[in-house]
């Protein structure tokens, strides 16, 4: 908020003085997550002379004015925009080859990477680790999973395991920050292996990772876009959006700010309230966190958990405090949860598919390892849409992996010179 | 609550005891078949110096915490809050090194500093309050790990002075990281203690019985402050260890060292001095869990099978142990 006495501002033309730099913005309460997003005009005491205060209070008004049109034309949800991005990810996903066709099997032939996961505990990780193993041995090459119970000792352990096996690379996927490995990362490094991170920041999160040669972050921000969309669209411009995140999982704050800035733009009349419960807390925290901001707001008519797999325990919540109507929306396709689809708890989930992943994080190593040129620097996997209307293509029970579509075997295999 | 100790009655023959050396050294028997089952898996992988040192470098954290736990079990005391203690311990260093530019002696001084503030606080409360200390430190962990996830703003932060990875595990002796030498120095400073001073007398003699303790003239209060103390200082330099490992400090990893810790300190119980909570035990049952998850790593045998590990070895190592006893009463806990 800025407080300013008239006197302090340098002489300007009058149809300026509300608009620019600071000290010069008409004064707004941003509002932030748990009070909603609007800009609201605060009252405001100026010591002044009668003129001058008078000059104001003109001025004053034009603002308030302007404001007042401003806010009913900005009021207005951008609900074909919204349509768009919705349909966009609604279509099965097609495959675009993420860069030049390269003879993968001749050039990878004896090569052997051992990659790391977060936690092999994680089915989401553990499949992405299936997948790469049957393309390595598709094309001929060595994957190793080193199974860890996602303790860094365990990850330590693995990558000095790499050096002294005679491994070519190390790839850390699924969330380990390359940051929190330096030495062992530096240590790989010496002994001439590369070092691959992936699914493990978003991509708008620039960090410095010395020592990776290919680090392939995932647009979570994008995820919270196509959810942002869907509730408006969902709601018709009409949504106030209760979101569960964990800010101990590195790609949760910008996922969140994304979608809160695609909600304000599509829709400046909805509103997002924000709350950090810790993985660790997932099981005693997110029941009673959603219940206590349900009470305390019973307009809020949407929920979002920013990962899928806390929607079970927003599920009892609901019961709780008899809203059994709220729709929820989520992100990672977790089975189960698609199976929750299926059942009607849940209204949609964006997934992605692990076998992609698996497959785009080879490429994008293998043109490193080949030196082919051309390694991007973002992970390409579509984001997918699963609501009621195509949940059972996953299978019932759903699978992991399953109702993406095949597009992306073929693909890779062309582009990997096996077909 | 009371961690009492488990020491069978003293046997009174002076001759060699065939059953009670069976139990001293089965542990550390189990240890060498396990790392010989692996050797003939894996000739190539596990049976190499360097897998052999790296097993010994890379949980040298645990070792420590495990040490730092068997004090205030010896003195009758429950610490839950030791991993708390290290992960606390190991994000001041990195707040105050890596972002507040702290000079590294002063960063790892304020992280001691905090193991000292909590053994205070841990004390305060079980011995001013006679709150059992199993309630206390169970609350203080959990506030220490909201107090981490708040300094930290729930981030791992990265980018702590390499002077310490190098002392930590980025320097080698005969080809091991420094680190290991640390844990067998802390195991050899608290064998001493426990076996060849009073002190050590006192802790053994205020756990098995305080009232008796007390009668006797022993300053059962002053023994178990210094006994959390100690506890609490351990974890800290855990701690410093853990951040000079990974050459950073996460908000929670360093909580998922508290059960394996209390598993190997348990499990070191049944070695070496049967019935009492020991230094060199408690390193034997470290590697020996380490041994069997590497192996098992290295075989890729899926990540569940660690866990049937853990609490398998632990529950068959202790019932063995009370075969060997004629399953006399335990009352740990």
């Amino acid at each position: 908020m800025y407080e300013h006495d008239i006197d302090d501002f340098p002489p300007m033309p009058v149809s300026l003085a509300h608009a620019k730099g600071p000290g010069k913005r008409p004064e707004f309460t941003q509002v932030r997550s748990g009070q909603g997003l609007t800009d609201t005009p605060v009252n405001r005491e100026t010591d002044m002379t009668q003129t001058t205060s008078f000059i104001v209070k003109s001025l004053s008004l034009g603002t308030a004015l302007a404001l007042v049109t401003m806010t009913a034309q900005a009021a207005e949800p951008d609900l074909a925009t919204a349509q768009s991005i919705v349909d966009e990810h609604s279509a099965l996903p097609t495959f675009t080859p993420p860069g030049k066709p390269f003879d993968a099997a001749s050039c990878m032939a004896g090569k052997k990477i051992l990659s790391i996961p977060t936690s092999s505990s994680i089915p989401f990780v553990a499949g992405i680790q299936e997948g790469m193993v049957e393309a390595a041995e598709e094309i001929g090459f060595e994957v190793r999973p080193w199974q860890n119970q996602g303790q860094p000792t365990q990850w330590v352990q693995g990558i000095e395991y790499a050096i002294a096996n005679g491994y070519d690379a190390v790839d850390l996927m699924g969330g380990i920050d390359p940051n929190a490995l330096a030495p062992q990362i530096a240590a790989a490094k010496d002994a001439g292996l590369k070092v691959f991170a992936s699914h493990h920041r978003d991509v708008t999160d620039i960090k410095e990772e010395p020592g990776v040669d290919v680090s392939l972050p995932l647009s979570f921000s994008r995820v919270g876009e196509i959810i942002a969309s869907w509730i408006v669209t969902k709601t018709g411009g009409d949504a106030n959006v209760l979101v569960i995140g964990s800010d101990d999982v590195p790609p949760s704050q910008p996922y969140w700010k994304s979608f809160e800035a695609k909600l304000a733009e599509l829709c400046p009349d909805c509103k997002a309230t924000y709350y950090n419960v810790p993985v660790s807390d997932w099981a005693t925290k997110i029941q009673t966190t959603t219940q206590s901001a349900l009470l305390q707001d019973p307009s809020i008519n949407y929920l979002f958990p920013i990962y899928d797999s806390m929607s079970q325990f927003m599920l009892p919540a609901k019961a709780m405090t008899g809203r059994m109507d709220l729709p929820i929306a989520s992100f990672n396709g977790t089975p189960f949860i698609l199976d929750m689809i299926q059942n009607g708890d849940v209204e949609m989930d964006v997934g992605e598919s692990l076998g992609w992943i698996a497959r785009s994080s080879l490429d994008a190593y293998m043109r490193d390892i080949c030196e082919v040129g051309d390694t991007p620097d973002e992970l390409y996997v579509p984001f997918y849409i699963f609501d009621a209307s195509n949940a059972e293509t996953a299978g019932t029970p759903a699978e992991l992996d399953k109702g993406y579509g095949d597009a992306h075997v073929a693909g890779f295999r062309t582009l990997w010179g096996l077909e | 609550m009371t961690a009492q100790n488990t020491d069978m009655p003293v046997v009174d023959a002076p001759r060699i005891n065939i059953a009670e050396v069976a139990e001293k050294y089965a542990l550390v028997a189990a240890l060498v078949v396990l790392f010989g089952i692996f050797a003939m898996l894996l000739p190539n992988t596990f049976f190499t110096w360097a897998n052999v040192s790296t097993m010994l470098g890379s949980q040298s954290v645990l070792v420590f915490l495990t040490l730092a736990l068997i004090i205030p079990l010896t003195s009758g005391d429950f610490d839950l809050s030791v991993a708390a203690t290290l992960t606390i311990s190991a994000m001041t260093l990195a707040v105050l090194n890596a972002r507040l530019g702290v000079a590294l002696p002063l960063a790892m001084l304020g992280a001691f500093a905090v193991g000292g503030i909590v053994g205070v606080l841990n004390a305060f409360f079980i011995l001013y309050f006679r709150i059992p200390s199993l309630i206390v430190t169970l609350g203080i962990g959990t506030f220490l790990n909201g107090l981490t996830l708040w300094m930290s703003n729930s981030a791992t932060i990265g980018g702590i002075d390499f002077a310490l990875v190098m002392g930590v595990v980025g320097t080698r002796l005969f080809g091991i990281p420094l680190a290991f030498y640390y844990a067998i120095l802390m195991a050899a400073v608290i064998w001493y203690v426990f076996g060849y001073t009073s002190v050590g007398r006192r802790l053994l003699f205020v756990g098995r019985g305080r009232e008796v303790a007390r009668l006797s003239g022993i300053q059962v209060d002053r023994v178990r402050f210094f006994s959390l103390l100690s506890s609490s200082l351990i974890a800290a330099l855990a701690g410093i260890l853990y951040a000079g490992t990974i050459g950073a400090a996460d908000p929670n990893s360093g909580n998922t060292f508290l059960l394996p810790a209390f598993a190997a300190a348990f499990l070191g119980a049944t070695a070496i001095t049967p019935g009492r909570f020991n230094p060199v035990g408690s390193v034997v049952a470290v590697y020996f869990i380490v041994i069997g998850i590497t192996g098992l790593t290295m075989l890729g045998i899926q990540s569940f099978v660690q866990n049937l590990f853990y609490g398998g070895a632990l529950v068959l190592a202790v019932a063995l142990s009370q075969l060997v006893r004629k399953r006399e009463e335990q009352q740990v806990g």
